[in-house]
């Protein structure tokens, strides 16, 4: 069993929700010294593509001690609105993984009305989130790229994420999959030949040729313990993933990629790993609109699938077709922790690198449900 | 290999007219009476972009054209014609806006060939690009960083969230000169609402 996250005012683990709050390290900021400042960075610095506030104590060069600061709290409340009417609210939580906390809202929902989706649904589904999973990795890289000024290459692959966005956008009539799943239904139509010149991937790897870009990473951010979800887990050697260890859809026989080194580098190239065998699923998969009746009732409802950045998981109750409550687990929150706990003790400039490695998005970390 | 002949190999190339490509958001064409829009972008049979976050609710009463949704330029500045510097502030966005707006500068579409670029500082910007509903701990910020621009100096807003609220919220209290709509707007539509704020079209 491990530990996936605070949800709600539960703890959700592998093995269900424990009736307790998850248990917590909290570090302590450490006291200013003589010659220690704060240095607060955002939240409209320029660099991050959302806004972000960062505070830094810091001697000059050293990262003493850093913490986020909240800037972009956005409070959309859910409860008391039709699912129907919620979901274009989800979808709008974070459009970068707007698949994934739609498909795992309904996964939630179709659980608490007690009824199976169907299979084309499913297939649908594990399509998108692949689809979402390669356009998000390679946003990563290319973050990381403009990050170190490396533009030609940064650039050559922003061309790979529009190549990808388009493709989504043939399939499922819109670039960040905001309509496409509906409480019963999917309206993406999908076949391998769409990946047809998507031949990135070649180049892709060729930025690791790089010394200056590698030295950015390696050794960047090192951090390894079991409060890791997704690729920062995977980058650590720990094969933890909502595909294989109890996560909402069957993906049969699939085995996640992992690291050792547990550094910006590894996080890296367990994304890079993945774009390929995301690719490679895609490659033998189709799907076609599709839908299903949905029954009215109450009840409630968990689910779980890995987003881009690790387990993404949905609480609903429902009454009828109105949601009575909701709770979401973004992964950008563990995501969070990992991010600060490995960047206390280095140096100002290996920020960046590190946050972007981490695939964080202020915009699902600030949301407010209630 | 160098990363540009790579980039020639690939073939990818920047395209002449940037073209919107997929379904929603797209222009909308009323063929129909529909009454159960979640943000009233429809009314009395009239559609109105700025409110449209795109849900595909109405299909088939209002049907996507495929072509790409027009920006409102209310302003043109022909200081502005060699170069447009873009300041962009997300003051409450889902990442989706801040995603289209980064693809402007991708070989496809290439931006910078109409002279037009980011910056990281206000000071610097000749366009203020907003994008997201209005959240609290952004106003501050947003308004320091209209006060640190020099004149002449124009808001441009770009998504539902910041045109209208879009189903989200509030959208900033701003003059804009430029509204482009879209849940997020395509690339192709940021690029013809800044191009015709140049004076290029
Ligand atoms: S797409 Fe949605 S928001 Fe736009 S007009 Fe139709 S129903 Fe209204
Ligand atoms: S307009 Fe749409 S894409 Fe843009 S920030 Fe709002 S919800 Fe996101």
């Amino acid at each position: 069993m491990r530990i996936v996250g605070q949800l709600g005012e539960k703890c959700l683990t592998t093995e269900g929700l424990m009736n307790s709050p998850c248990p917590q390290d909290e570090e302590g900021r450490p006291a200013k010294e003589y010659g220690s400042f704060t240095f607060s960075y955002g939240p409209l610095a320029g660099g991050p593509i959302e806004s972000l506030a960062l505070d830094v104590l810091t001697r000059g060069e050293s990262v003493d001690w850093i913490d986020y600061v909240s800037s972009k709290n956005r409070k959309i409340p859910l409860a008391g609105l039709r699912v129907e009417d919620a979901i274009l609210k989800v979808e709008r939580i974070n459009a970068n993984f707007g698949a994934a906390h739609s498909i795992a809202f309904l996964i939630a929902v179709e659980k608490a009305l007690e009824v199976e989706p169907d299979e084309k649904v499913v297939s649908s589904r594990i399509v998108e989130l692949e689809l979402e999973r390669v356009r998000n990795h390679l946003l990563v890289l290319h973050r990381l790229l403009d990050a170190a000024s490396l533009l030609v290459p940064a650039y050559t692959v922003l061309s790979a994420v529009e190549q990808v966005n388009r493709t989504i956008g043939r399939a499922c009539g819109h670039r960040y999959f905001m309509g496409a799943n509906f409480l019963g239904g999917t309206v993406c139509r999908f076949e391998p030949s769409m990946l047809v010149g998507w031949t990135f991937m070649k180049e892709m790897w060729k930025v690791l040729e790089n010394r200056i870009f590698v030295d950015r990473l390696s050794g960047n951010g090192v951090i390894k313990d079991n409060s890791l979800i997704g690729p920062a887990a995977r980058a650590a050697g720990m094969a933890f993933d909502a595909r294989c260890d109890g996560g909402d859809l069957p993906y049969d026989g699939f085995r996640p990629v992992s690291m050792r080194d547990g550094d910006a580098l590894s996080r890296l190239m367990v994304r890079m790993e993945e774009v390929e065998s995301s690719i490679e699923m895609l490659s033998e998969m189709r799907t076609e609109p599709s839908s299903f009746i949905v029954p009215e009732r109450t009840g409630e409802g968990i689910a779980r699938v890995e987003s881009p950045s690790g387990d993404l998981a949905y609480l609903v109750e429902v009454e009828g077709r109105m949601l009575r409550k909701v709770e979401v687990l973004p992964p950008s929150r563990a995501n969070l922790r990992a991010f600060l706990s490995s960047s206390r003790g280095a140096i100002f400039t290996d920020i960046p690198f590190n946050w972007e490695s981490f695939g964080i998005w202020v915009s699902e970390l600030e949301v407010d449900l209630g | 290999m160098s990363w540009f002949l790579r980039g020639v190999r690939r073939g990818v190339r920047t395209e002449k007219e940037p073209e919107n490509n997929a379904t929603w958001p797209s222009q909308l064409e009323v063929k129909g009476e529909f009454s159960g829009c979640p943000t009233r972008a429809i009314r009395e049979g009239k559609w109105e972009p700025g409110k449209c976050v795109f849900c595909r609710r109405c299909e088939p009463n209002l049907v996507p054209t495929g072509n790409t949704v027009q920006p409102e330029v209310k302003t043109t500045n022909s200081l502005f014609r060699k170069s447009l510097h873009v300041f962009p502030v997300d003051v409450g966005s889902c990442g989706g806006c801040n995603v289209e707006l980064k693809l402007l500068f991708s070989p496809q579409y290439d931006a910078t060939r109409f002279g037009i670029f980011l910056v990281n500082t206000p000071r610097h910007a000749d366009a203020l690009l907003l994008m997201g509903v209005m959240v609290e701990g952004m106003e501050g910020p947003l308004r320091e960083a209209l006060d640190a621009m020099p004149e002449p100096k124009v808001v441009v807003l770009i998504g539902a969230c910041a045109a209208s609220g879009g189903v989200l919220g509030r959208p900033p209290e701003v003059n804009a000169h430029v509204v482009v709509p879209g849940c997020p707007p395509t690339p192709a539509s940021i690029i013809q609402a800044l191009r015709r704020l140049k004076g290029d079209v």
